[in-house]
């Protein structure tokens, strides 16, 4: 369950092959291209990508309609799989609406081989602490709690099923 | 409501650790259910998800209302309420950047094969 594990996790199966999908994620004027919902832009001047671990990838976001709205992210990198794998920790910050604070966030994006020279995006994306209310501190506890038990459940029906 | 924050979070966790009341908790973050809605949904009898419900509604998880013949449950608690609209929120992100992914992907691809 998501919000118990306080996650966001996401499966999709794009149509092409896993080193194009890599490809789209990590040049930078590509990602420029696509990333975000339509009516929001990428900067490409503002797009600054150091693909390994200890790299980062940098950009910064404008509202089409809203040009003084900027969001900046920063995705410092502790994992890279070359064509596989991308970890980190983003930090957001910026000019948002009233209702989104600053925030950290663990991201993690595997990329998968499917049948047809197609890939499969594993995608989690923690949620950042205030999304738990900062005056919430026993429910971090909660989750973390749960986390673990989750992870050992998940692991004890993998052990009675071999 | 039990009656220090310590308690609570005890009631919390110990409603918390069954597999089923999570599933019927993520089922209540997409939209509110009755039992009926809910016993359709997972393989357990009515009565079992009433219990379930109210477990849930002592550890303030979820609350009941009457709407005509009917008792609807939804999520409650305001933490689960916020960490679900981030995720929700996140994900219609991640969702329109993706279809745009898709967009591009098909874009150099048939250029490649030009």
């Amino acid at each position: 369950m998501d919000i118990a594990r306080s996650q966001l996790s996401m499966s999709r199966v794009v149509d092409a092959p896993r080193e194009l999908v890599y490809r789209a994620f990590t040049d930078p004027a590509q990602f420029a291209a696509w990333w975000g919902p339509i009516g929001n832009s990428v900067l490409r001047d503002e797009t600054d990508f150091d693909i390994r671990p200890g790299g980062h990838q940098r950009w910064t976001e404008v509202r089409d309609a809203d040009p003084d709205f900027r969001v900046y992210i920063r995705i410092e990198l502790t994992d890279v799989a070359d064509g596989r794998l991308l970890e980190g920790v983003l930090h957001a910050r910026g000019d948002f609406p009233d209702d989104i604070e600053p925030f950290n966030s663990a991201l993690r994006i595997e990329f998968h081989d499917e049948p047809g020279r197609r890939t499969r995006l594993e995608i989690r994306q923690s949620l950042p602490e205030q999304a738990c209310g900062p005056s919430e501190q026993g429910w971090r506890e909660v989750f973390t709690k749960l986390d673990a038990a989750l992870t050992s459940n998940a692991a004890d029906q993998r052990d009675s099923q071999t | 409501m039990p009656a220090t924050a310590a308690d609570q979070l005890s009631t919390v966790f110990s409603a918390l650790a069954d597999p089923t009341r999570r599933a019927i908790l993520a089922e209540l973050a997409d939209h509110n259910a009755t039992v009926s809605d809910l016993t359709a949904t997972f393989p357990i009898s009515m009565p079992a998800v009433s219990r379930h419900l109210k477990v849930l509604e002592h550890a303030s998880l979820i609350s009941r209302s009457q709407q005509g013949r009917w008792r609807t449950s939804q999520l409650e608690a305001a933490p689960l309420r916020d960490a679900a609209a981030w995720i929700e929120r996140y994900r219609r992100y991640w969702d329109a950047s993706l279809d745009r992914l898709d967009a591009h992907l098909a874009a150099i691809q048939a250029a490649d094969r030009r």
